[in-house]
């Protein structure tokens, strides 16, 4: 199991590096001079070869590769034109707002999707399995910026349950930060209040960016469920006497669970793309708003940022389910 | 009480399929004794799990009982409530299965799975559920009662270390652990190697001695059900046309049905006058030689590094026209080598002799052209075939990747195939489906002799099919190697099949052949030790089979 784990962080080096190369060749091959970008419209060119000469665009192309590589290594993603900040620190500040966003979103879909598959498995073409299968088709269906909209028209402007949009009140004091997870941090120091407000705040966003991941896992559980269900060794723990609900719960959901987890580390790297549309609607300060100003004003550096760190998440999310993977199935761990 | 433990009376379930009811099982009447050991013999789709699985109320979903009733202990079961079952199912009637790799849940341990099944009774017999150390002793009792060696280690390890045989014996003990008043089993032995069937074999008959078992045992094997069941009864398409004293059907069968279920079984002690006959038929006077592996080697490593050898320094040649026996148990390697003669995996060292040439150094175009020449046939023919393409297309399929046939050309060709497989042309508008076991088999056989190959390698190819289906393949594939001048490898891990139409053989074991020869010679003096023991478990099923003719040899 150990070696395993240490072949799938070495993966993990590696897949990174890809990335990081990618998003080099990217911003290259992109139209547009990057240096009269940066100088402006009103720029002379001896500003724009000053530019270009100061961000060592005027370096040959693995040149400037070896450097962006290096720099990256020692964690420096360059500056935003616009705030003159240093990316890493801007990303990281952001950061936690979209994680927290995505882990409640994640959370949300695999306790309604996995037990909502479960049930339209064992009650397949009942009219639980219909009701269901409407309702993840209009998850998958409906587009995120609409569905947001909707819903903040209804919960928040019509019967003013739920605010429209932030992710806490200008007036509230935000608690101490200890990991920028607001919901963690609320309650760490001690303030149930905040927690209440930043929970009230979380819950349309997470819903919306839930929605189409909900379904494809619930989706995904049922297929599995009810293939598992006719497996052999489901019909031999019926003749064996074992209990219904736990057969369903236990032994076949535990092997139904492999594939729903491979969706599960897909759709959380889809989930941290989606923020971009999902935080633009509801305000949300994190790196999908942060990385959208950004891109408006020709603020390269920031983007290329944020792909990496999504990019790196997104990998650590998938190397986490692998890990999974093994601990659920023994057939991995040995081979 | 001193009436019979399983009393099934005028027995009839549909099935709801989309093209209405199927009458799946007509007019049951069976009744097992405390004590008895009942054999049910049938072919697949007979009807036979069907019915046992009814008396365990595990039957298909959409099954209607239509009339009649089964009585258990004096108690009518077909109408019992998912809670009432519980109190019987694992407990007062148990089973066991076929396939013991897919019958175990691959993701517990064995103990843990044991440890649940006891839980569960314990529960429902409505006295608390016993302490976690409590369930393992008594799951280590279990394995240690079915033969396992080492219980306490083999607690925390999981199915897919375990080997077929520890497997079945796995889920005899967990078949064991409510104590069961009446014990059925579905094919306990057909995934199982010749020896390890004879072992678990015995293992049943010393619980049955030794536990007072009652025991419903089916199977499409009469030579296990003879070893086992005093008593059998023959079903066929849902009925059973049969019942009896084993010793007396099979010495006397009187159903039509049973006669030709009976002649079907091929007798291990038995030489095959085909065979002899074969050899003048290929006229050459001097047989060159078609396929020749030197040295061949294949070694598989693991990730972590541990290397396993598979196939190890393999010499063989086989002559043209001749049918060449590959035998052995599963893991002998007898597949890997099959693949390799092929190339359709990568030989680690050695060379492979086609006709004269080493094709074990070709690549591309090469290589794909050679391949016209030799053709494989799957052990299992119902997955050999693309469920979404017709048979057509599938016969079709070389002739359009090999040749530059017209479209026209490729129709009248798959026609004269199917004739030639003996089967309708109407056949190539049919999907694999719509076909059964044996057809399919000769689809199979069709598609592998589309491009007039010289070699055909047949892994297994009658292991999937039913007996009486199995001998009209074999007689099938003698005419056809006369007809077109075909040379065989013929793979098997059934000694009567290959006695009957092998002339020479090579017995593997861990990779290694440990005995060649002429197929008679090998079968009437075996020389080493492997060959005998495996020629003995064969004999003690084959043998108790053929009651009806003279044993011994």
């Amino acid at each position: 199991m150990l070696t395993f784990a240490f072949r799938k962080v070495l993966t993990l080096v590696g897949t990174m590096i890809g990335i990081a190369a990618l998003t080099f060749v990217i911003t290259n091959v992109a139209p547009g001079d990057p240096a009269r970008l940066v100088a402006g419209p009103n720029a002379t060119e001896d500003m724009v070869t000053t530019i270009r000469t100061e961000y060592g665009l005027d370096k040959s192309l693995p040149e400037q590769f070896v450097v962006y590589m290096g720099d990256l290594v020692t964690g420096d993603l360059g500056q935003s034109i616009v705030t003159t900040r240093p990316v890493l620190e801007e990303v990281l500040r952001y950061a936690p707002a979209t994680l927290e966003l995505v882990f409640v979103a994640m959370a949300l879909g695999i306790i309604v999707g996995v037990p909502m598959g479960m049930l339209s498995a064992v009650y397949k073409d009942g009219p639980i399995d219909h009701a269901t299968r409407i309702f993840s088709i209009s998850g998958v269906a409906l587009p995120a910026f609409w569905f947001g909209i909707i819903l903040q028209l209804t919960f928040a402007v019509d019967l003013g349950w739920l605010p429209v949009s932030g992710r806490l009140p200008l007036v509230t004091r935000p608690p101490e930060t200890v990991t920028g997870l607001l919901l963690v941090d609320s309650l760490l120091a001690g303030r149930l209040d905040t927690f209440w407000t930043s929970l009230r705040h979380i819950i349309l966003p997470a819903i919306v960016l839930s929605f189409p991941c909900l379904a494809s896992i619930l989706r995904v559980n049922r297929a599995e469920m009810i293939e598992v269900l006719q497996s052999d060794y489901i019909v031999a723990a019926r003749a064996h006497g074992i209990a219904s609900f736990r057969i369903v719960a236990i032994y076949a959901l535990k092997n139904a669970l492999l594939p729903t987890l491979a969706m599960i580390g897909l759709r959380f790297g889809w989930m941290l793309g989606s923020t971009v549309l999902v935080e633009t609607v509801f305000d949300w300060p994190g790196i999908g708003l942060y990385a959208v100003s950004s891109a408006l004003s020709s603020d390269f550096k920031p983007v290329i940022g944020v792909t990496l760190v999504i990019g790196f998440f997104f990998i650590v999310a998938n190397t986490l389910v692998d890990l999974a993977y093994a601990w659920i199935d023994p057939r991995l761990r040995s081979a | 009480m001193t009436g019979p433990l399983l009393d099934i009376q005028n027995y009839r379930l549909d099935i709801a399929t989309f093209d209405g009811p199927v009458h799946v099982l007509k007019d049951i009447n069976l009744t097992v004794n405390r004590g008895d050991t009942l054999g049910i013999v049938g072919e697949s789709g007979s009807g036979k799990t069907v019915l046992v699985r009814s008396v365990l109320g595990i039957g298909p979903k959409a099954s209607k009982v239509i009339e009649g009733s089964i009585a258990f202990d004096g108690q009518d079961i077909t109408a019992l409530s998912e809670k009432d079952w519980t109190k019987i199912r694992g407990i007062r009637i148990s089973m066991i299965f076929q396939d013991p790799m897919t019958y175990l849940n691959p993701l517990f341990t064995i103990g843990q799975q044991i440890s649940d099944v006891i839980a569960a009774h314990e529960k429902a017999a409505g006295h608390g559920v016993s302490s976690k150390a409590a369930r393992r002793t008594r799951t280590e009792d279990l394995l240690d009662q079915v033969g396992l060696p080492n219980p306490a280690m083999l607690f925390d390890q999981y199915p897919h270390q375990l080997s077929g045989g520890m497997r079945q014996r796995v889920l005899i003990a967990m078949a064991l652990s409510g104590k069961p008043d009446l014990l059925i089993a579905d094919e306990p032995t057909t995934a199982l190697d010749v020896t390890v069937q004879a072992q678990v074999l015995d293992l049943i008959n010393s619980l049955v001695e030794k536990l007072n078992l009652t025991v419903i045992m089916i199977s499409h094997d009469i030579g296990a059900i003879a070893t086992i069941a005093k008593r059998c009864a023959v079903m066929y398409k849902g009925e059973i046309v049969e019942q009896g004293l084993t010793a007396d059907i099979l010495s006397a069968p009187k159903h039509e049905y049973t006669k030709r279920l009976l002649a079907a079984v091929p007798d291990i002690d038995t030489a095959s006058a085909k065979v002899a006959a074969e050899p003048a038929v290929g006229a050459s006077p001097k047989p060159g030689i078609l396929l020749e592996a030197i040295d061949l080697r294949k070694v598989y490593r693991s990730q972590s590094g541990t290397e396993v050898t598979a196939v190890d320094s393999i010499n063989l040649s086989v002559a043209t026209g001749e049918i060449f026996g590959v035998v052995g148990e599963s893991g002998s390697g007898k597949s890997t080598l099959a693949r390799m003669l092929l190339r359709l995996i990568e030989p680690t060292s050695g060379d492979i002799i086609f006709d004269g040439k080493n094709i074990s150094g070709l690549t591309g175009e090469p290589l794909r052209l050679m391949r016209r020449h030799m053709q494989f046939v799957f052990q299992n023919p119902h997955s050999a075939l693309n469920g979404r393409h017709t048979i057509g297309d599938a016969i079709g399929e070389p002739l359009r990747i090999q040749t530059n046939m017209s479209r026209r050309d490729i129709e009248a060709r798959v026609e004269a195939l199917l004739d030639i497989v003996q089967l309708p042309k109407m056949f190539k508008y049919r999907y694999p489906h719509e076909l059964s076991g044996g057809q399919k088999q000769r689809i199979c056989i069709a598609r592998a002799i589309a491009l007039n190959p010289r070699l055909l390698i047949l892994d297994e190819p009658t292991s999937a099919l039913d007996i009486s289906v199995q001998a009209q393949v074999l007689d099938f594939l003698q005419e056809l190697r006369a007809e077109l001048d075909l040379t065989y490898v013929f793979i098997s891990h059934n000694l009567a099949v290959i006695r009957q139409i092998c002339d020479r053989t090579i017995v593997m074991k861990r990779g290694e052949i440990v005995e060649q020869g002429e197929t008679e010679r090998l079968f009437l003096s075996p020389q080493h030790e492997y060959t005998k023991a495996l020629i003995e478990s064969g004999r003690k099923t084959s043998r108790a089979a053929n009651l009806s003719a003279p044993a011994g040899s």
